[in-house]
């Protein structure tokens, strides 16, 4: 406790073990979570030596990419003991990653020299090594989280066409490397994707979900035509090997209109849909998404979100905080307590109308437009996950389809777990 | 601190006809007990328990469990009485990777078309032998009062 006292006295971040002693609630495993997610993760020489390439996943098909900029064979993340994922990425040294360590023989998170926490690597699927019927590796059309199917459809984002991406991406530098340096297509023939896919469930028990995600795209006769149709037509294509018209899945899409979202639930086997509004508060919004501001809007982004759970239903429809942007300057608010109070706030009024909220930690990562400012404290991504766990209480909200194991990239969502709803 | 299952209790735990009781603790700190006969002890002396249902009391109470320290509780019991309690706590769930797959496999083979959620690692931290037989003469040692006069009276003797 003196240490705790002692940081509230000085008004200073408080390290992991004061924000795990000051939050009680919070299960000291989805703290630290946050906190490598925050910091991210250096690997050692002997990490790395431990690293079984036929028995666990490597980095590779990512969307975006690493702290440190490099592609390399490390570890694609990390699995905790309670079954969650930590989804981060190699950082520099400089920046005070936790380092990934053997101790006793074993892969453990290490911070200051000491031993916290075994991790597992994750484990490889049985695919990745095959190629599909084109020649292509079969990993690089379709990849996998410890129990979720990757489908990126494409690599590009046409908001980037006149600079107007978003100030934390760098999904156009990562296709670049991905295609170069791993041959990854840069666009998905949808037969090929789902002769992956089938290639991928031939393991037993080994995938819960299946997920799509791309850039946004703004062709097409409506704005985003283009995007929808292609991912209609991968989603059909996958679900002629399901023996039921819906299949768990997720969608990270643009928020599409009406029509758009009817045609997706209609004719498709998808069962959620995710919008990711990135930051909440409509200046903030405009600054750091300019392309979504430029072609939808703040508002009309919240109201497709919400027009979106009349299709979809109650408790599949969320959308994602790129948690830290909202403090980067110029134009972040002045404090968290401001920044909590502001995104919660926003995050209730989409709650109450049946639309989740769910963060990740913002990586800031080289190549982007606040790629040299800090993330928040942890106790900032402590309090604003036990916050939104709340919010899903107050209004009952599942979070089913985007929880640790059908993603794992959200500590708000991991405390979903204790719900029985 | 774990501690060692004795092996004859180990023999009993991986007996497939004894009937295993898994405890956990809800939020309230209310009791919830729920037959489990995926129970049993693997190579390393843990208690290792298939859940097929991610919703499920006990996974969410086992959850609770090894997110803040807390311990849960197995009962097992067999033929002629033999019975005996493990308290530990959950070290470990495994979601992914060859253990899991391993469990999954069996347990469709013997159950049919079930799922599987989770497969638990338990670290046993007592064992307590149930069997009356042994509570019994625990209890006469540290509690000598505790006896009905009736039942010490000699088998042969008479008021006179």
């Amino acid at each position: 406790m003196a240490n705790l006292n002692l940081a509230i006295k000085e008004n200073r971040p408080l390290s992991r073990a004061e924000v795990t002693e000051k939050y009680p609630d919070i299960p000291p495993l989805v703290i630290l979570k946050a906190d490598v997610q925050r910091r991210g993760v250096h690997y050692s020489e002997a990490a790395l030596g431990a690293l079984d390439l036929e028995l666990h996943a490597t980095t590779g098909t990512h969307i975006f990419g690493a702290r440190d900029g490099k592609i390399a064979a490390r570890p694609e993340s990390l699995l905790l003991r309670d079954g969650s994922s930590i989804i981060t990425t190699p950082t520099p040294l400089e920046l005070d990653p936790y380092l990934v360590d053997l101790h006793e023989g074993r892969p453990f998170l290490f911070e200051d020299g000491e031993p916290v926490e075994e991790v597992d690597y994750w484990p490889r699927p049985d695919f990745y090594d095959k190629t599909s019927s084109s020649g292509t590796l079969m990993q690089n059309v379709v990849s996998a989280r410890p129990q979720r199917l990757n489908i990126f459809p494409y690599r590009y984002c046409t908001f980037w066409n006149n600079g107007n991406g978003c100030s934390f991406c760098d999904i156009v530098t990562q296709m670049k490397k991905g295609k170069e340096e791993l041959g990854i297509p840069a666009r998905l023939d949808p037969l090929e994707v789902k002769e992956v896919v089938w290639e991928a469930l031939l393991e037993p028990g080994r995938y819960a979900a299946l997920f799509l995600t791309a850039g946004s795209n703004v062709a097409g006769k409506r704005a985003f035509d283009e995007e929808v149709d292609y991912y209609i037509e991968i989603l059909q294509r996958v679900g002629e090997l399901f023996s039921v018209p819906k299949i768990p899945s997720q969608l990270i899409g643009t928020a599409f209109d009406d029509g758009q979202l009817e045609r997706l639930y209609r004719e498709t086997p998808l069962t959620s849909y995710t919008a990711d509004i990135e930051v909440l508060g409509e200046e903030l919004f405009n600054r750091h998404c300019p392309g979504k501001a430029e072609w939808i809007g703040y508002k009309e982004w919240k109201r497709r979100l919400v027009r979106a759970v009349d299709i979809f239903g109650p408790g599949r429809v969320n959308t994602g905080l790129v948690a830290g942007v909202e403090l980067t300057s110029p134009g972040g608010y002045k404090n968290e307590d401001e920044a909590l109070a502001r995104t919660l706030e926003e995050a209730e009024d989409l709650a109450s109308q049946g639309v989740s909220t769910v963060y990740i930690v913002w990586s800031p990562r080289p190549g982007t437009a606040i790629g040299d400012q800090k993330n928040a404290s942890l106790e900032y991504y402590a309090r604003l996950a036990a916050g939104l766990h709340g919010l899903r209480g107050k209004y009952r909200l599942p979070i089913g389809f985007d929880d640790y194991r059908r993603c794992g990239n959200h500590p708000d969502s991991d405390l979903s777990r204790l719900h029985n709803f | 601190m774990a501690t060692a299952i004795p092996g004859d209790l180990i023999e009993l735990l991986n007996d497939p006809a004894a009937t295993k009781v898994l405890a956990t603790v809800d939020e309230d700190g209310v009791p919830h007990l729920a037959v489990k006969q995926s129970l049993y002890v693997d190579v390393a002396g843990r208690l290792v328990y298939t859940e097929l249902l991610e919703s499920s009391r006990s996974n969410r109470n086992l959850v609770r469990s090894i997110w803040f320290g807390k311990s849960v509780s197995v009962i097992v019991s067999g033929a002629g009485g033999r019975s005996f309690q493990v308290k530990g706590k959950p070290v470990k769930t495994h979601i992914s990777g060859p253990l899991f797959r391993k469990h999954y496999l069996e347990i469709r083979s013997l159950l049919g078309d079930v799922d599987v959620a989770a497969v638990w690692i338990i670290e046993p931290q007592e064992v307590i032998d149930g069997s009356y037989a042994a509570r019994s003469a625990e209890e006469r040692a540290k509690f000598p009062f505790f006896d009905h006069l009736d039942r010490l009276v000699k088998p042969a003797a008479t008021a006179a």
